[in-house]
């Protein structure tokens, strides 16, 4: 019985366990780490998503331990422009929650809306499987990125690209180019690694440049408040961003 | 569904007597529940059948196909009528189960594999032992165990036929053809209070040739036997077994007294607990290097291996959290255990503790 008291009042010294609860939190599924698990967590991370493709948890993870000084830039390229203030200030989300699917479903035809909600049925996937940001340690910058992860199904629509691998690569080497994130640039550079050779060969010789192209001419695309053009057609919206047609049609 | 069915498989098994009376329309019986005289004479008779009766059904595979039988062949969840709130752990084993075995190798770099054979070693268990291996999930204690059986016995075998030169032809053919009982009554159960490691230790059993029967005690007949319970609260009768171990199980339970109180119980006078446990480090040079792999290089393996951060963060932290090797000792004295002596593997990093019910 006498250790049993003294089990009780022994002091707990358990040193990280008050900062991965409550204190010390700066937004709900806040993780902290420290630099030495940043650094590992981006090996590690890298390791796993080029070893398993489908682990598009550690794609994310890997944005997020190594998008500190390029999610700085594009948080302060969106406090300058007038709509991505807005964003920053609003901080709307993109899930199935928030969206109205029937009103999106009653717009016409080629409207930004009617386009994404297509797209979301044909390649059979939600944007509600974005996993929350962890790792990243300020709130505002948190937010980016969580934008960002949300705006992907968009860039899928207003590039016409499928979420096939083929599909991916372009749609990140646009993303490389517009966010400059070292996730995309990683992933614009070793997603090709398991394509087969015809495949390559198509990127590299008319994807890459279309996409790098309309990258670089193209405003940043973080900055457009989506939940407010869901009318507006998307061959208008493509050309207020000076986004061309893709050079072919790659099918799902 | 479940309710008609499972009230004549509770009514049949004494500690679910309570589950009766709660989930069944028994009239009568029920508006009593649970303080009236008529519920207290309901306890008393809970706990005489839970005396009486042996054991508990175990969830047997099919044995073609491996597909899981339904849980009709469990008598309990003790989840259910144990804790109304899982405990936390139980969620952190349910997501971590299937990928229990790799980040095990990973975070210890393989040495978890020596610290159990050392607890066989420690064990040196022999043909006719009883062992309950208890927060056991992925069988590797009992595996090892039947695995030591063996070679024991097939060591006698080898000595036999070298003493043995002058054999008949008749005799020599009679020795392969007797298909000798390997394990000599020495059995084990497995005892988890996770469904999912259970079905993992099943399915190693499986790939590793065991075969499984269809009840409880037609698996100790064949030396293995699994079987869902809680170590606060162990399905077995009193002075059953000869060993009762428990690797890297008790930190994770939340009173460490009442396990302990049960493995005495459980303990045939004469048997021996064994419990392999992480524990304090004493060098402070390794205490540092270990703090810092446990801290900054787990959880990190955790999310990129189990994709689970929060669970490798909670198993560093649990680890601190158990008494170190002397505390753990008096604990176990408390329980009534004798003899109790203690072995710090890898510089405390983990302990051996043994005691005897005598």
């Amino acid at each position: 019985m006498v250790t049993l008291l003294r089990g009780t009042l022994r002091p707990l010294h358990v040193p990280l366990r008050a900062a991965s609860q409550g204190t010390g939190l700066l937004y709900p599924e806040h993780i902290p780490t420290s630099l030495l698990q940043k650094v590992l967590l981006t090996a590690g991370s890298a390791g796993m998503a080029l070893y398993n493709p489908y682990r598009h948890d550690m794609v994310a993870v890997l944005g997020e331990t190594t998008g500190c000084r390029a999610l700085r830039v594009l948080r302060d390229q969106m406090k300058r422009d007038p709509e991505g203030a807005q964003i920053l200030q609003e901080r709307p989300r993109i899930s199935l929650s928030t969206l109205d699917l029937d009103k999106l479903q009653s717009l016409p035809e080629g409207s930004l809306g009617r386009e994404y909600l297509r797209f979301l049925d044909v390649n059979r996937v939600s944007p509600d499987t974005r996993a929350p940001t962890r790792f990243v340690d300020d709130e505002e910058l948190a937010y980016v990125i969580q934008r960002y992860r949300e705006v992907h199904d968009m860039l899928h629509t207003l590039l016409g690209m499928p979420t096939n691998i083929l599909g991916e690569i372009v749609v990140k080497w646009f993303e490389a180019v517009q966010t400059g994130l070292p996730m995309c640039i990683l992933g614009a550079l070793f997603g090709p690694i398991r394509l087969s050779a015809q495949h390559l060969q198509v990127l590299v010789s008319e994807l890459v440049p279309w996409a790098v192209q309309n990258g670089r001419r193209a405003p940043c695309v973080l900055n457009l408040y989506y939940e407010r053009r869901w009318e507006q057609p998307l061959k208008a919206l493509r050309e207020e961003l000076g986004i061309t047609d893709p050079p072919m049609h790659i099918k799902a | 569904m479940a309710a008609p069915r499972s009230c004549a498989l509770w009514g049949y098994c004494g500690r679910g007597w309570s589950r009766v009376m709660r989930g069944c329309r028994l009239p009568g019986l029920r508006s009593s529940w649970p303080g009236s005289p008529l519920g207290a004479r309901l306890l008393s008779q809970e706990k005489r059948a839970t005396e009486t009766h042996f054991g508990f059904e175990t969830v047997s595979e099919e044995e073609k196909g491996g597909k899981a039988s339904p849980d009709s062949t469990f008598c309990l969840d003790p989840m259910e009528m144990i804790h109304e709130d899982p405990p936390q752990f139980y969620q952190v084993f349910e997501s971590v189960a299937k990928k229990y075995d790799v980040m095990n190798d990973m975070m210890s770099l393989g040495i978890h594999r020596v610290w159990k054979d050392l607890l066989l070693w420690r064990m040196h268990p022999f043909p006719g032992t009883q062992l309950l291996d208890v927060a056991g999930g992925t069988g590797d204690i009992a595996f090892r165990f039947l695995n030591y059986i063996q070679a024991q016995h097939q060591r006698k075998q080898k000595r036999q036929l070298r003493t043995q030169q002058n054999l008949s032809w008749e005799e020599i053919a009679q020795k392969y053809q007797n298909e000798e009982d390997s394990l000599n009554g020495s059995h084990v159960v497995v005892c988890d209070i996770n469904k999912e490691m259970l079905k993992i230790g099943r399915k190693k059993a499986c790939a590793q040739g065991y075969k499984t029967g269809k009840s409880y005690r037609k698996n100790l007949q064949l030396g293995l036997a699994w079987v869902l319970g809680d170590a606060e609260e162990l399905p077995f009768d009193d002075d059953k077994f000869d060993v009762y171990t428990i690797a890297f199980g008790i930190r994770n339970v939340t009173h460490i007294d009442r396990a302990l109180q049960e493995a005495h119980r459980v303990l045939k006078p004469g048997g021996r607990f064994l419990c392999l446990e992480f524990s304090q480090v004493t060098n402070p040079l390794v205490s540092r290097l270990y703090d810092l792999y446990s801290f900054q290089v787990i959880p990190v393996m955790g999310e990129v291996i189990a994709k689970d951060w929060k669970s490798y963060q909670y198993l560093v932290e649990s680890i601190r959290q158990f008494p170190a090797q002397e505390e753990f000792k008096e604990m176990i004295e408390d329980a009534g255990f004798q003899k109790v002596t203690y072995e710090s593997l890898t510089s405390g990093i983990v302990a051996i503790h043994s005691g005897f019910k005598l």
